[in-house]
């Protein structure tokens, strides 16, 4: 086993077997994010046995004939409660306490407006107890039917009027004389599904990504920078410095054992993520019935191998740059919080990106997300799921060079005896004045 | 016999801080040498320029008539270096350490095998080779680093402070290795410590260090005799006046 073999082989068999990295970069993505699905699911099923179950209280200030239709309306195939109060103060009480979820108020006039063409008003109350998601869509609930109601009960007038008229026409045409539809022109191509469904899941996707690109770059630079301090903390790295090995093959194994890490952890992300988007979402089919390919916005073949490439550069440059930074430090803590800064150019360029596109923002901010290499990798995943092959090149040259010149600057570094005298202790970086002990 | 270490006005400065200032001394073959001296005098970076960890600011190195400098590849190669407070990796058990140090060393198979062994011979640990280096004690840990320095059978062996941090049983059995390896095979070893004591035992020859110069060079007993002491503690504290 030649040297750089040597040390790729340590490299992985040391941060799979901490139990940190195996749990928390391997394990935790694969349980967690099935969980946390399976919770959502579990809890949207809740909110939608609550709503199927919920009771309504009506209460009525109006005793014409019109007003009671729409009572009877209500009361059928709901589980309805008819609040008998003196007043709508009174009645409002009533309901507060009551284990209804909405109530539905006629006041008086309702009827005697509709006889004589004009708007009847109809108020809904919500009983929000607990301010949850099932309360609120109880409510909704309750409206839908009212305005179920009412557009039925204005497709009879419209034939009455028709009749007494004597004219002819469908009362549907009539109510809605427009028949609005949508259509996507994506590519050249149409597609039969309104723009604003197609956007949707572009946003859903232009969500995630970015989420994934940033989670999976902070995996690799955390287990970079702790992997070299622990070196230092432990002065293996000092050792291996006095080993018949050159130091760029040092760097360049234990830079590869974390690539590979890094690799298992994002495979193991996007399995657990993909089993939260499947389990999350499943209560919503419209989400998720759009065939993205027939919209030609899936990612092709060609696609998924130049993701693999942006995704390759820029795990290199993110681990290159937390070596180099790591270097300077000599405990495991301060590696990480001198690490930490560069969480920031992720985070920055993913907020930004999870809710605009680049091109919507000022130009200055345009530059300084553009300077940023990590923005070109999220720029590669909303390119690759739209086919702008392009781009995607354009971003691995980017984040290419940028490597380079990190590569060559940690180069340097494990070259000099920076590597061993320097350190980087309470925000300050000093060189060691005492050399004995 | 030739020189293994020649050392010429060798200086170091860190910054403003100059940690050597003109160390001149010579090791032969086959000797066990010590360089002693209080914590700061000077001996870490004297190892680490012989190490090849750190260039000197001036002056000269060598071993084996190999430059430090400009001939740090041949030097890496020939010498065997263990650091102060050296930790080994806490995720491999001490065979799996020994083999990933020795691979460096040895190209061929049975050369490799043969190096391991040597490593399992000299640690002493026995069946708890298999475990995991973080289930080791401190003392354990020092042997099996020690038995990496020795198993390669380097030209030159450095053990910086090799009982530091021990209790008084486990230092004196890891003396006891040195020491006993040594004898048995004729190395030449450059050991620092802070422990005169310890120093007078397991070398032929100590220099002095104090404030990054040589104070006294010579055998422990040209030593005490010259500054009329009974032990090493004592003419160093005559040699710097501090008595």
């Amino acid at each position: 086993m030649g040297s750089f073999t040597s040390i790729v082989y340590k490299e992985i068999k040391e941060l799979v077997r901490d139990p940190k990295i195996l749990f928390g970069v391997v394990l935790l993505p694969l349980l967690l994010y099935p969980l946390m699905g399976q919770g959502i699911q579990i809890s949207q099923q809740a909110v939608e046995t609550s709503i199927k179950g919920a009771k309504f209280s009506i209460y009525s200030d109006d005793a014409g004939t019109i007003a009671n239709i729409l009572v009877q309306y209500i009361k059928t195939n709901n589980t309805v409660l008819t609040i008998e109060a003196s007043s709508l103060q009174d009645a409002l009480i009533k309901f507060k306490d009551s284990d209804s979820v909405a109530l539905v108020y006629i006041p008086n006039g309702y009827s005697q407006n509709i006889t004589e063409g004009l708007k009847g008003n109809v108020k809904i109350y919500g009983n929000l107890k607990n301010l949850n998601l099932a309360e609120a869509s109880s409510s909704e609930v309750a409206g839908s039917l009212v305005n179920v109601y009412n557009y039925y009960y204005s497709l009879s007038l419209i034939k009455s009027l028709l009749t007494d008229s004597e004219q002819t026409g469908s009362p549907v045409a009539i109510h809605d004389p427009i028949r609005l539809s949508f259509a996507s022109i994506i590519k050249g191509n149409v597609i039969e599904v309104s723009p604003s469904q197609i956007t949707s899941l572009i946003v859903s996707q232009s969500i995630m990504l970015p989420i994934m690109v940033m989670m999976m770059v902070i995996f690799a630079i955390q287990m970079a920078a702790t992997s070299i301090a622990l070196e230092k903390e432990q002065k293996t790295l000092e050792t291996l410095m006095t080993l018949p090995v050159g130091r760029l093959t040092i760097l360049a194994g234990k830079l590869t054992g974390s690539v590979v890490i890094a690799i298992a952890g994002s495979i193991s992300y996007m399995i657990g993520f993909s089993y939260y988007t499947s389990s999350a979402f499943s209560f919503a089919p419209q989400v998720t019935s759009v065939d993205m390919s027939g919209a030609g916005i899936g990612i092709q073949p060609m696609g998924y191998a130049l993701l693999g490439l942006v995704m390759f550069v820029t795990l290199v440059s993110a681990l290159a740059l937390a070596i180099s930074l790591a270097v300077f430090t000599d405990s495991v803590r301060s590696a990480q919080s001198l690490t930490g800064v560069l969480i920031v150019p992720l985070i920055i360029p993913a907020m930004i990106l999870m809710f605009s596109d680049i091109e919507m923002l000022p130009q200055t901010i345009q530059w300084v997300l553009l300077a940023i290499p990590y923005t070109h990798t999220m720029l590669a995943t909303k390119a690759a799921l739209l086919g702008n092959y392009w781009i995607i090149v354009r971003s691995i040259g980017y984040i290419s060079v940028f490597t380079v010149v990190v590569l060559w600057a940690a180069a340097k570094i494990f070259s000099t005896e920076r590597i061993i005298t320097s350190r980087f202790t309470n925000l300050t970086f000093r060189k060691r004045k005492k050399q004995s002990s | 016999m030739g020189l293994a270490v020649k050392i010429q006005d060798l200086r170091k400065s860190f910054g403003g801080f100059e940690a050597l200032k003109g160390v001149n001394f010579e090791v032969d073959e086959a000797e066990i040498f010590g360089l002693i001296g209080p914590n700061g005098a000077g001996k870490t970076t004297t190892l680490r320029i012989l190490g090849t960890l750190i260039r000197p600011t001036s002056g000269q190195a060598e071993v084996f008539g190999h430059d430090v400098v400009k001939d740090a590849n041949a030097v890496r190669v020939i010498l065997s270096y263990l650091p102060e407070d050296a930790g080994a990796y806490q995720y491999l058990n001490g065979e799996e350490y020994l083999r990933f140090m020795a691979g460096f060393y040895a190209h061929e198979k049975t050369a490799l095998e043969e190096m391991v062994q040597a490593g399992r011979d000299i640690s002493g640990l026995g069946d708890r080779l298999r475990d995991r280096v973080n289930d080791y004690s401190r003392g354990m840990k020092r042997r099996l680093l020690i038995a990496r320095a020795l198993m390669i059978k380097p030209k030159l062996t450095i053990l910086d402070e090799p009982t530091s941090g021990l209790d008084v049983i486990q230092a004196y059995h890891v003396r006891g290795m040195i020491k006993d390896y040594a004898k048995r095979m004729g190395v030449t070893m450059l050991v620092s410590s802070h422990n005169m004591l310890e120093v007078e035992y397991l070398c032929d020859r100590v220099a002095l260090i104090n404030e990054g110069v040589i104070i006294a060079e010579g055998t422990p007993t040209q030593i005490k005799t010259r500054y009329n002491a009974v032990n090493l503690e004592q003419a160093f504290m005559e040699a710097t006046q501090l008595g």
